[in-house]
């Protein structure tokens, strides 16, 4: 299995903000999901790989091919979901499609208009007159009509309603079905990479905390919950956060079964991706 | 590129039909006698100017330059895109303005010959093209909203410069007489510093992009 995208030291200072030193990879037929609080450096992550910005270190490639050295044959093989819709509000669907056909090599117009079908965009409104869910849609219509070989989405299904996101996800695993495809997806709301992602990359005050196969992740890591006696007597090396409330305590735990064999008098439950964010912030922040 | 110029003139539609009305109404207004002929060549200089910072405007507004960059086309094929549009809108007003000023030349409502007034447009629509090569690149860095000043104070140098010069000759002061042959030369002298001058913009525009961060 080749890697659809490689991400190897990457830097970038900011002065008030540093991403440090992340690597990590995405193999071809899977989806990655990238998480972080706000201002973990998801955003930053996926504009280094588009060159919108100049990364200070670090090397990434598409499909083997360097990003800075051959930046048009790479992002021709990207499809580009930003955060927030940047059509000019004036424009028609058709008119979008007829601009980025001339901008993708590979723009597939008849493509465009399946999604465009699919979604419910046909009309003669205007982005304009679009609502948040509709210019998403028009957005993830023209990436998929560009035939990436990669995704690159920053946040897409953020602001959409429960039945249009996972009409998305859908779209998405469809998508990743073809090895030769990949989706990098940075999001807040973790439990759609629960249900869509293979591979987790975890974002934390700009570096990676963690990086895996989601079901490996969710299946070794555990949240204990027990009372603050309790907690006191456990090796603190253990774990990787610690939630302390008025009736108890919740703590991040790196190894359930070592976890389990050291302590089999605590119960560890199993945990979510949000779990292992909310723990790991507020270890971080005691 | 394709896409680009496209998503240009398509966005700004409304804008290019309401400067058209101006030029009717303005021709109008020279065949009634209250505005002389060369009012045109302005009008041409003008589409030059303002058609590009609307188009930087709109950008900036949409923050299009942040998906643009992510495409293909890439920073170079933005810069190139906006100097291509300019160059388009340039040529496009200036044979517009060249087929008003045949029209009023056949039918003899001017007295100019038809080789002045085409000297005119030309002398505008090189003008324009001076004034956007040093606009584009403010346009680019700053954006409209921040260039718009210095738009301004480009266009009062260069037409209030030619005005003060006309103004002076006209009122009898003795301008420094240069030799016959760089009189008959200034026309494509003139020409050729506006064009090289935009290529000069360009080099430097693709310089200010690169270092830009979206």
């Amino acid at each position: 299995m080749n890697n659809a995208l490689e991400i190897s030291h990457l830097t970038k200072d900011y002065g008030s903000f540093k991403l440090d030193d992340v690597s990590f990879t995405v193999p071809g037929g899977t989806i990655m999901g990238l998480i972080g609080e706000n201002g973990a450096g998801k955003s930053t992550t996926i504009k280094c790989i588009l060159n919108l910005i100049h990364r200070d270190g670090g090397t990434i490639t598409v499909f083997g091919r360097d990003t800075l050295r051959e930046e048009r044959a790479v992002k021709a093989d990207i499809g580009v979901v930003l955060d927030e819709v940047l059509f000019h509000d004036l424009l028609r669907p058709r008119q979008v499609g007829k601009i980025l056909s001339g901008l993708y090599p590979n723009w597939d117009e008849a493509l465009f208009t399946h999604y465009l079908e699919k979604f419910g965009l046909t009309g003669k409104k205007t982005v304009k007159e679009f609502s948040r869910g509709m210019k998403m849609k028009l957005a993830i219509a023209a990436a998929f009509a560009a035939q990436p070989r990669l995704l690159l989405l920053d946040e897409a299904t953020s602001g959409l309603d429960p039945v249009v996101r996972d009409e998305i996800l859908d779209e998405f695993l469809a998508f990743i079905q073809d090895e030769d495809h990949a989706i990098l997806i940075s999001s807040h709301i973790t439990s759609d990479l629960e249900k869509a992602a293979d591979y987790i990359t975890y974002l934390h005050k700009g570096r990676v905390a963690l990086s895996g196969a989601k079901d490996e992740l969710l299946d070794s890591y555990g949240k204990l919950v027990c009372g603050r006696s309790a907690l006191e007597q456990v090796d603190q090396a253990l774990l990787g956060g610690v939630r302390t409330g008025q009736f108890g305590c919740e703590a991040l735990v790196k190894d359930r079964r070592a976890f389990a064999r050291r302590y089999p008098a605590l119960t560890v439950d199993s945990v979510t991706l949000e779990d292992i964010m909310v723990l790991t912030g507020k270890g971080d922040a005691q | 590129m394709k896409g680009l110029l496209y998503k240009d003139i398509v966005v700004l539609r409304k804008q290019i039909s309401t400067l058209l009305l101006f030029v009717l109404v303005y021709g109008g207004f020279c065949v009634t006698g209250v505005f002389d002929f060369s009012i045109i060549g302005v009008l041409i200089a003008v589409f030059g100017l303002t058609i590009p910072m609307s188009s930087v405007a709109l950008d900036d507004a949409s923050h299009w330059d942040r998906y643009a960059a992510a495409t293909p086309a890439g920073r170079k094929g933005i810069v190139a895109g906006k100097y291509l549009f300019t160059l388009l809108v340039i040529l496009v007003s200036g044979l517009a303005g060249i087929a008003i000023m045949l029209l009023l030349s056949l039918t003899g409502l001017t007295d100019s010959s038809f080789q002045e007034l085409i000297a005119v447009t030309a002398s505008c629509a090189a003008a324009a093209l001076l004034l956007d090569a040093v606009l584009l690149p403010f346009l680019l860095k700053y954006g409209a909203e921040r260039a718009r000043v210095i738009s301004m104070v480009t266009f009062v140098a260069i037409f209030g410069g030619f005005a003060l010069l006309g103004g002076l000759a006209s009122h009898g002061v003795r301008l420094p007489q240069f030799p016959g042959w760089l009189t008959a030369a200034l026309p494509v002298a003139f020409a050729l510093t506006s064009a090289a001058a935009y290529l000069i913009s360009f080099a430097i525009s693709l310089g200010i992009y690169q270092r830009k961060e979206f």
